[in-house]
């Protein structure tokens, strides 16, 4: 049916088997040539860039190959003034690369090497008279950073620190005729989004508000023939969205109801033999980024070489676990 | 990075690229550190202007740039005039143009126009409404562009009926339509506020939206959105906020009161006798902060006598809603609910209209299955509008329908199956309702799934045996009047919502997954919060094959007299 439908078709010679010590080398390895092409010109979201590489290092049991010390001093050196982090130093604070310097330093146990109650207070100072939060200074609105403030909160053990009611208030204005949530009131519905507003839901124990069976639906349509999944209807399937919308449908207790077998070959076809690592679809060019979404994918299908991922904040459960972090799912 | 195709080169073509590479890094490098080092320095001047331009144009993500640039055209408010800031921001306007050509996705490069126009003495939104045509015109996706185009909307006052029209437009130039009906979605409630009162006064523009969808449906049968759209359109019409039912048993002296969805137990006010009465709300398991039903506890002997009567009244403040429930002397339990046909719980009331106008479009998917019979859309939609019209009428038909999505669409047949067994369980409780009984009988129908579960407090026995159910979920312990359940043949591992179930008598689980493993007795422990349990069947299950398991079971247990293994 529908010979029109947008997908890839998967190569016969396609990897079938998890390369885990390679995507381990692919990652220990990147950014220690600093004057790559690419390292450099993405220097604006480093501090994204290092909690991917952090975060499926520690999910491969490897964290230990990266360098706490110059990672640490990275962060205190991004903390400005107002309390906010930025990406890179020199670069300016925002919501975004606030939560990523959080997670890396929750990995460490190490929160407190920056000024905690600065954080709060900059997370605090963004949230808008519609509960809406601001992505820094300059005031762009989107669920995205509703969810970095309150997974930066939770963290931070912190919440009451925000108007949770309102904040509440403005994501379910985001909701949608499908169930799911945009950027903003009357955005169209969009996985990245949807992960970030179930995931805010969880964790303001708010997650009876959704309509698990109707967004469980549109999640569930995700899948493509290729057994990979896409963001939104008519769309391509991309690895990253095995961590979007499978983390969304976990978290909504409805996981089910995506064909695991198929999205596992779909991710294990996503991995570059050669290099190490994992791209958005087969045979492009792998990054940090995918990679640690193609292994949190695995890892929420129940692949047991890889340690278990929580759904809602995309860390290690063990990691949560000694924090007391235990957002709520639905079953 | 999206979409980068890993291209196999010669080591020549890579040893070019690599040069390439390397001076374009160079200069991106002093470019960056000029911007930095000016702003450093508190520089807001036209130099700064060019430097930032340069990375932008091919960086555009990179925030930090725009943020400088937003400083120095804030500075250029202050020391120009008005009329030669509106030139810089025009001009701002053109450079982002341009940025937007090159990549019509980055976020800080919409901001950033926003920003400016909003900003700007005299913006003219017409021009920017063009924009958002034009961009539209190359992909109608671009979400990042509706989203502006939302903004640009709200400034300028253009008009919903407008806006819909350019929806038609879109939908009617034929493909990849999602983005317009969901911005008609959001567009159509503003025009015609649905009022609570039936007959709703936004019905002729919902039929006629019907035929919108129909035609697109019916033209391109493949075309995903539309499908997506009917789904919503069949399924509008929120339920009332309502006490759906109160329970009253003297012999737990307790009170449990069910809710139209689920709710924070604070403002739940217990008035009995015209007293109000201080208890404590708890839902079936304390991790439900939010839930439909809530049980409290009366202080003992408050109305465990039976030669008296007793009115109690559940007042759910926040809504402004009360419900009554007397229980009367010789009578040990009482209990007041609206059926679930007169909650509306499973389907709306339609008129007349809306009724005719269903039955032909069910008519008409029918004949478009002939048509296209591994269309799952069209097989989902026939199952949606026979749910809509006579769900028990069309039960048979229903079963059929789903038995050709699992085949048609395998991907999904789990989603197939629990959302089967969600119509069945409906089913099953309005056939309840009509023959007035609290017996819950749903034995062979393939059951993946409960749910619902908070319309079952009345029942008293439960059958579910031979079907595939896996678990019994927390929320099982809603069914706070249960007295036999019978589930064998099934796959059951887990029996969580066996909690706390005070009237549960006879537990029948023959031939389900009850493990063994480290945490045998955590299969069986919830059982042991059930008071009343007397006979209790485990055979052909994992469990039984324990050694010592009869003896650890019978102490778990002591007053179960019967225990089967």
């Amino acid at each position: 049916m529908g010979s029109q439908v947008k997908d890839v078709i998967i190569k016969p010679d396609a990897p079938t088997a998890l390369m885990l010590d390679k995507h381990a080398d692919y990652i220990a390895a990147y950014g220690s040539n600093k004057d790559n092409y690419e390292y450099t010109l993405s220097e604006y979201l480093r501090m994204s860039g290092m909690y991917w590489g952090l975060t499926v290092m520690d999910l491969m049991g490897q964290l230990q190959r990266m360098n706490r010390e110059e990672i640490t001093d990275f962060i205190k050196a991004c903390q400005h003034e107002c309390g906010g982090i930025s990406a890179s130093i020199g670069h300016d604070p925002h919501l975004l690369y606030t939560l990523s310097a959080v997670q890396i330093l929750s990995l460490y146990d190490n929160v407190d090497a920056i000024d905690v109650d600065k954080v709060v207070e900059y997370v605090q100072g963004l949230q808008q008279e519609d509960g809406s939060f601001a992505g820094d200074k300059w005031g762009e609105i989107d669920t995205r950073f509703s969810f970095c403030a309150v997974a930066t909160l939770s963290l931070l053990g912190k919440m009451d620190k925000i108007n949770v009611d309102k904040a509440v208030e403005f994501i379910l204005s985001c909701m949608n005729f499908d169930g799911g949530f945009g950027c903003r009131p009357g955005s169209e519905s969009h996985a990245g989004q949807i992960y970030c507003c179930t995931g805010f839901l969880s964790l303001t124990g708010q997650l009876h508000q959704v309509n698990a069976d109707l967004l469980g639906w549109w999640l569930c349509e995700r899948q493509l023939s290729s057994g990979g999944l896409n963001g939104r209807p008519e769309k391509l399937p991309d690895v990253c969205y095995s961590w979007w919308v499978l983390a969304s449908l976990k978290i909504i207790g409805r996981i089910h109801w995506i064909n695991k077998a198929k999205l596992r070959a779909f991710i294990l076809a996503c991995q570059d033999e050669e290099t190490g690592g994992f791209s958005d679809r087969p045979g492009d060019m792998v990054d940090p980024f995918h990679t640690l979404f193609g292994v949190a994918g695995l890892s929420l299908l129940g692949e047991e070489r890889v340690k278990s991922v929580n759904p809602v904040l995309c860390m290690p459960e063990d990691v949560l676990q000694r924090i007391g972090l235990q957002p709520d799912l639905l079953s | 990075q999206h979409g980068r195709l890993k291209v196999k080169s010669t080591a020549q073509q890579e040893e070019q690229k690599r040069q390439e590479r390397e001076k374009k890094l160079k200069i991106f490098v002093a470019v960056r550190d000029a911007c930095f080092s000016k702003r450093k320095e508190g520089i807001w001047d036209d130099e700064a202007l060019k430097l930032t331009q340069q990375v932008l144009s091919s960086n555009p993500d990179f925030a930090t740039l725009w943020n400088y640039r937003k400083e120095i055209l804030m500075h250029q408010e202050t020391v120009k005039e008005k009329d030669e800031v509106q030139t810089i921001y025009g001009a701002e306007l053109s450079f982002l143009e341009s940025c937007l050509q090159t990549n019509p996705k980055s976020y800080g490069s919409w901001y950033h126009r926003g920003w400016v126009s909003s900003r700007m003495p005299k913006p003219d939104w017409a021009r920017e409404l063009t924009l958002c045509d034009r961009c539209l015109s190359l992909d109608e996706r671009n979400f990042h562009c509706w989203d502006y185009r939302r903004m640009v909307v709200k400034m300028s006052g253009v008009s919903v009926d407008q806006e819909l029209a350019f929806t038609d437009r879109l939908i009617g130039s034929n493909f990849s339509n999602y983005s317009s009906w969901h911005y008609r979605s959001t567009l159509l409630p503003l025009l015609h506020p649905e009022s609570p009162e039936p007959p709703s006064p936004c019905l002729k523009p919902l039929l006629k939206e019907y035929e919108l969808v129909q035609n697109a449906f019916f033209t391109d049968p493949n075309d995903q959105s539309a499908w997506f759209y009917y789904r919503w359109l069949l399924g509008r019409a929120e339920r009332e906020d309502m006490i759906s039912c109160v329970y009253v048993s003297r012999d737990e002296e307790r009170v449990a009161v069910a809710f139209s969805r689920p709710v924070n137990s604070v403002g739940l006010l217990l008035v009995l006798d015209g007293q109000p009465q201080r208890v404590e709300w708890r839902s079936v398991h304390p991790r439900f902060k939010h839930s439909p039903l809530w049980i409290c506890d009366l202080p003992p002997g408050t109305i465990s006598d039976i030669s008296y009567e007793h009115n109690l009244t559940v007042h759910w403040t926040e809504k402004h809603i009360h419900r009554d429930c007397a229980l009367y002397t010789g009578r040990t339990e009482s209990y007041c609910r609206d059926s679930a046909m007169d909650q509306e719980l499973f389907r709306s009331e339609l008129s007349v209209e809306k009724t005719s106008v269903l039955q032909s479009e069910l008519q008409s998917c029918n004949q478009l299955q002939e048509l296209e019979p591994l269309n799952k859309w069209c097989s989902l939609t026939i199952i949606l509008l026979m749910r809509a019209l006579d769900p028990l009428g069309y039960e048979k038909e229903m079963l059929a329908h789903f038995q050709t999505l699992r085949e048609v669409d395998s991907m999904r047949s789990a989603y197939y199956s629990d959302l089967c067994s969600k119509f069945m369980i409906e089913n099953t409780i309005l056939k309840m309702e009509y023959a007035e009984v609290r017996v819950f009988s749903i034995s062979d129908k393939n059951l993946t799934t409960l749910c619902h579960l908070d319309q079952l407090l009345l029942v008293t026995h439960i059958n579910l045996s031979s079907n595939q159910l896996q678990r019994l979920p927390p929320q099982f312990a809603m069914l706070q009047c249960l007295e036999v359940l019978e589930a064998d043949n099934n796959s059951i591992e887990n029996l969580e919502g066996l909690y706390h179930l005070p009237k549960l008598e006879e537990v029948l689980l023959k031939n389900n997954k009850l493990i063994a493993a480290k945490h045998h007795q955590q299969s069986a422990m919830p059982l042991a919060s059930c008071p009343k349990l007397k006979r209790l069947d485990l055979r052909g299950n994992p469990v039984t094959q324990i050694a010592n398991v009869e003896s650890e079971l019978a102490e778990l247990l002591p007053a179960v007299k019967d225990l089967l293994l």
